[in-house]
């Protein structure tokens, strides 16, 4: 059996890394080529001769068709809603799964039982509500607005992540600082939190890659200028004009650095988290 | 360090955190945050969906008023919405099962120890943590019918005689490669669930197949693949439930064609391009329902409860 499965292993090992990097590599390779090489049949499977000229239009701010006023603008507003969705998302989920985890109170099976559920939720049960809520508070087009809707999209699996950590630290060591006179406040601060870091972590990243990622909520509650993620910004380049498919990619390419460096340095947390909630 | 409080404390039960009439409110107040995120903007909105299905809603054609199931008998009688159910229809089951197969294999081939696992599950979850919308950006410059490289690749090795049109020319063809893309991304999760499923079953039972004469296909069909079903039944239907809602590699895709229209796009196009909104409401909470039974449906053929 084992010798068996060597060899097919193997095979499959190579066929993955193929299958999961090509179409990345072979993004970054005509980003880095002129329209012209990167138009030639057959393609060219490396870059050369290597090309900025891409990556210099981006960061351009001259021209008529200048993309970097539009597309800085656009990074800027991923990074602000991703970064305070994510904040906020982990604070709240904190605060809840500690409470499911350790404290009695009435009702708790139920709203953690609700809360949970909502993760089955498609996106289009709320989509238009949220639209229509959002309009109405003049929240449409601004950053709370966006990322109040993250946060409620987000937090269930956070949630379900944190509250499986947390149920997995042994109440003695609570009871242990209770004893030492801590309250629960404190003992959730300087025992939970400590020994939960890697769940913290889990939960954080993947809320972060989520909010990242996200297109259809933004495209309806976020799109002018002042307010679009990348994503909402790339599809209206890719529509508005012909835009050659070097500076398509590298546009691409520099959507994708951020989540591509947490998946080298973090993926043992992108893994974790992914297991424990969907775990039970 | 624990061990002599434990000893010397008074029984337990008193001491256990969070029992005190003060616990309790603090308990409330801690969950507070959460149903306000999840019972404000996640059920209140389910919710108006369902009611505001029942009222015709259009700026174009005011005021609002209650119609009854107006919006279901017109949303039945559209052709361009029949179009896209059964686009979707295909998108989930080609996604579903492919993603399924592909997600298996992988997780079986990746179930053992080896030097550079680490490495390959890195490389394996890339896709997942890529936007949607960047993903439909490289692949339509992979199917691009003049400079793609998959007629180059293809054409290179005979595999076909002249480049093909891969979007937009059949039906069934633009659905296949659209969803390709879903699937590029959605196969690392699922593989994940399953492989922790695979890693839970004991090492006893394969070494016990091994001397009851199995070989590896009869192995992993007797006796692994049904003992991961647990794990297979929620990475089904974490597919099952992505396909239904496919719309990022649809929109970049496939434009507004009507070929391989989702529907997704379509409640997208119905609401926020035609402004017909209560019958954008009749269509999600159509799609609600059926996410919800299909899921319950294939729960109900996957799932069985595995104890070791």
């Amino acid at each position: 059996m084992k010798s068996r499965l060597g060899v097919g292993r193997w095979i499959v090992v190579a066929l993955v890394c193929v299958w999961s990097l090509f179409p990345v590599y072979w993004s970054l390779n005509t980003s880095l080529m002129t329209t012209p090489d990167a138009e030639s049949v057959p393609a060219h499977f490396w870059p050369t001769p290597l090309s900025l000229s891409s990556y210099r239009q981006i960061f351009s701010s001259t021209g008529d068709n200048a993309i970097w006023p539009n597309f800085s603008q656009a990074i800027v507003n991923t990074t602000i809603e991703c970064v305070a969705a994510t904040i906020v998302t982990v604070v709240v989920s904190v605060l809840g799964a500690y409470a499911f985890a350790r404290l009695k109170f009435r009702f708790k099976n139920v709203i953690l039982f609700v809360v949970i559920a909502t993760l089955s939720l498609p996106a289009y049960a709320t989509l238009i509500p949220l639209y229509r809520m959002m309009a109405n508070w003049n929240l449409v087009n601004t950053y709370t607005g966006i990322v109040l809707v993250y946060v409620s999209g987000f937090l269930p699996l956070a949630l379900w992540i944190l509250y499986n950590y947390f149920t997995t630290i042994p109440v003695e060591l609570d009871e242990a600082a209770f004893i030492d006179g801590a309250s629960p406040l404190k003992t959730m601060f300087h025992v939970m939190l400590p020994l939960s870091a890697p769940g913290l972590a889990s939960a954080a990243i993947i809320t972060f890659l989520s909010a990242w990622g996200q297109f259809l909520f933004p495209l309806v509650l976020a799109s002018d200028g002042s307010t679009q993620p990348f994503t909402v910004f790339m599809t209206s380049l890719q529509t508005r004009h012909t835009v050659p498919f070097p500076l398509m990619n590298a546009v691409g390419v520099m959507s994708i650095i951020i989540p591509a460096l947490i998946v080298v340095f973090l993926n043992r947390y992108i893994i974790r988290g992914l297991i424990a909630g969907s775990s039970k | 360090m624990i061990q002599p409080n434990t000893a010397t404390a008074p029984p337990r039960k008193k001491l256990r955190v969070g029992q005190s009439a003060s616990n309790q409110l603090l308990g409330y107040a801690l969950v507070l945050p959460l149903v306000f995120f999840i019972g404000f903007l996640s059920i209140y909105p389910t919710v108006l969906t369902f009611i505001d299905s029942f009222f015709t809603d259009n700026p174009l054609d005011p005021p609002v008023r209650f119609t009854g199931l107006q919006n279901y008998f017109e949303m039945f009688k559209n052709p361009m919405i029949n179009h896209s159910w059964g686009n979707t229809a295909i998108y989930v089951v080609i996604g579903v099962l492919i993603t399924t197969v592909l997600s298996t294999g992988i997780a079986l081939a990746l179930r053992d120890n080896f030097k550079g696992r680490g490495i390959v599950l890195a490389i394996l979850i890339l896709p997942w943590a890529l936007p949607g919308v960047t993903e439909g950006i490289i692949w339509q410059w992979i199917y691009d019918p003049t400079f793609g490289v998959l007629n180059s690749v293809l054409h290179s090795a005979h595999i076909i005689h002249a480049y093909h049109v891969w979007l937009g020319s059949s039906r069934f063809g633009t659905i296949f490669f659209i969803a390709v893309v879903q699937i590029w991304q959605i196969t690392p999760l699922a593989t994940i669930l399953i492989l922790a499923s695979l890693q839970s079953i004991p090492q006893e039972l394969y070494d016990a197949s091994t001397v009851d004469g199995a070989g590896w296909w009869r192995t992993t069909f007797t006796m692994t693949i049904p003992l991961i079903r647990p794990g297979l039944a929620i990475a089904v239907i974490e597919a099952l439930i992505t396909f239904l809602n496919i719309f990022d590699q649809v929109y970049v895709l496939n434009g507004n064609a009507s070929t391989g229209n989702s529907i997704m796009l379509q409640t997208y196009n119905t609401t926020f391009q035609n402004l017909n909104f209560g019958e954008g409401y009749a269509l999600s909470f159509m799609t609600v329902i059926i996410t919800m039974l299909v899921s319950v449906g294939l729960l109900k053929l996957i799932y069985r409860r595995v104890d070791y």
